[in-house]
């Protein structure tokens, strides 16, 4: 691997590095995911929740998709993670999670266990696929003027389905969250 | 850089998110254990669109569009319920909403 590297450094530095350079938020990413997954204060847990979505943005942007690196950006850490910090809040943000678990017969090492199987099954199906050690392509920019055409021409009718969805579930949001007595 | 380097970190996203899943009792844990796994199929959409061997295809990209605009609105319901079993049950504990058991 470092050998293929060096040869693709050689040819296009730019692009080599340009290439690698995914690795460095993929490792700020998976420590954070991580961090969230295992810390036991919930606020904690969300704020390396919103680092890790930071990463999987700056990831986004680093593969080349510039414009699902800013609305990751704006929507989870703008949108998704303020909306959890405030779910926090409004339940009890002092209490520390009880220790009994999903799997309460097993314990956290039944979901952990399965957790590890199913990367297993993953990874081992990833890394024996004939196709998946392709070289990365040269990068070819994506205007967004040709998104918001493809998304007014081929994809109008997902466009205009996902606005009917975003509505129903911010209005079905807002009267489930509703006090029944005003 | 190949293709299997971009999919296995998102293999290893998603297994975080999945042990998340399985592993917390707190409802707000779990919905932060989904958004986890949504943002590994995003990864995954993104890198197949990036080694593709058409690039100027747009699908993948549209695609992520697409999915994280439905992951917005289900952590907006799933965030209201968790607020409506809160103010019901004074528990945000996935295992006191037992009350379907039979």
């Amino acid at each position: 691997m470092m050998c293929e590297f060096f040869n693709s450094f050689c040819a296009d530095p730019v692009n080599a590095i340009g290439g690698w350079f995914v690795l460095l938020p993929a490792a700020v990413l998976l420590l954070a995911a991580a961090a969230s997954v295992v810390l036991r204060n919930l606020i904690h847990a969300a704020l390396c929740l919103t680092l890790s979505f930071i990463a999987l943005g700056v990831v986004y942007l680093a593969l080349g998709a510039e414009f699902v690196g800013f609305v990751q950006l704006l929507v989870y850490v703008g949108a998704v993670a303020m909306v959890i910090v405030f779910a926090i809040l409004l339940t009890r943000p002092d209490e520390l999670e009880r220790s009994r678990s999903f799997f309460s017969g097993f314990g956290p090492a039944g979901g952990t266990a399965a957790a590890l199987a199913t990367l297993a099954v993953l990874l081992g199906a990833i890394f024996t696929s004939p196709t998946g050690d392709r070289p990365m392509p040269p990068a070819v920019p994506v205007p967004v003027a040709d998104l918001g055409k493809a998304l007014m021409g081929d994809y109008v009718v997902a466009l205009i389905v996902i606005g009917v969805l975003l509505t129903a579930a911010l209005v079905g949001a807002a009267v489930l969250a509703m006090e029944d007595e005003p | 850089m190949t293709l299997q380097i971009v999919l296995g970190i998102s293999a290893i996203l998603f297994s975080l998110g999945l042990a998340a899943v399985l592993t917390r009792s707190h409802a707000i844990m779990l919905l932060m254990g989904i958004e986890l796994m949504l943002g590994a199929a995003n990864l995954n959409f993104l890198a197949f669109w990036r080694f593709s061997p058409d690039p100027a295809a747009l699908a993948g990209v549209l695609f992520a569009i697409f999915s994280i605009a439905v992951a917005a609105a289900e952590a907006a319901v799933g965030l209201a319920i968790i607020i409506l079993v809160y103010r019901n049950l004074r528990s945000v504990e996935v295992d006191d909403a037992d009350q379907l058991k039979g």
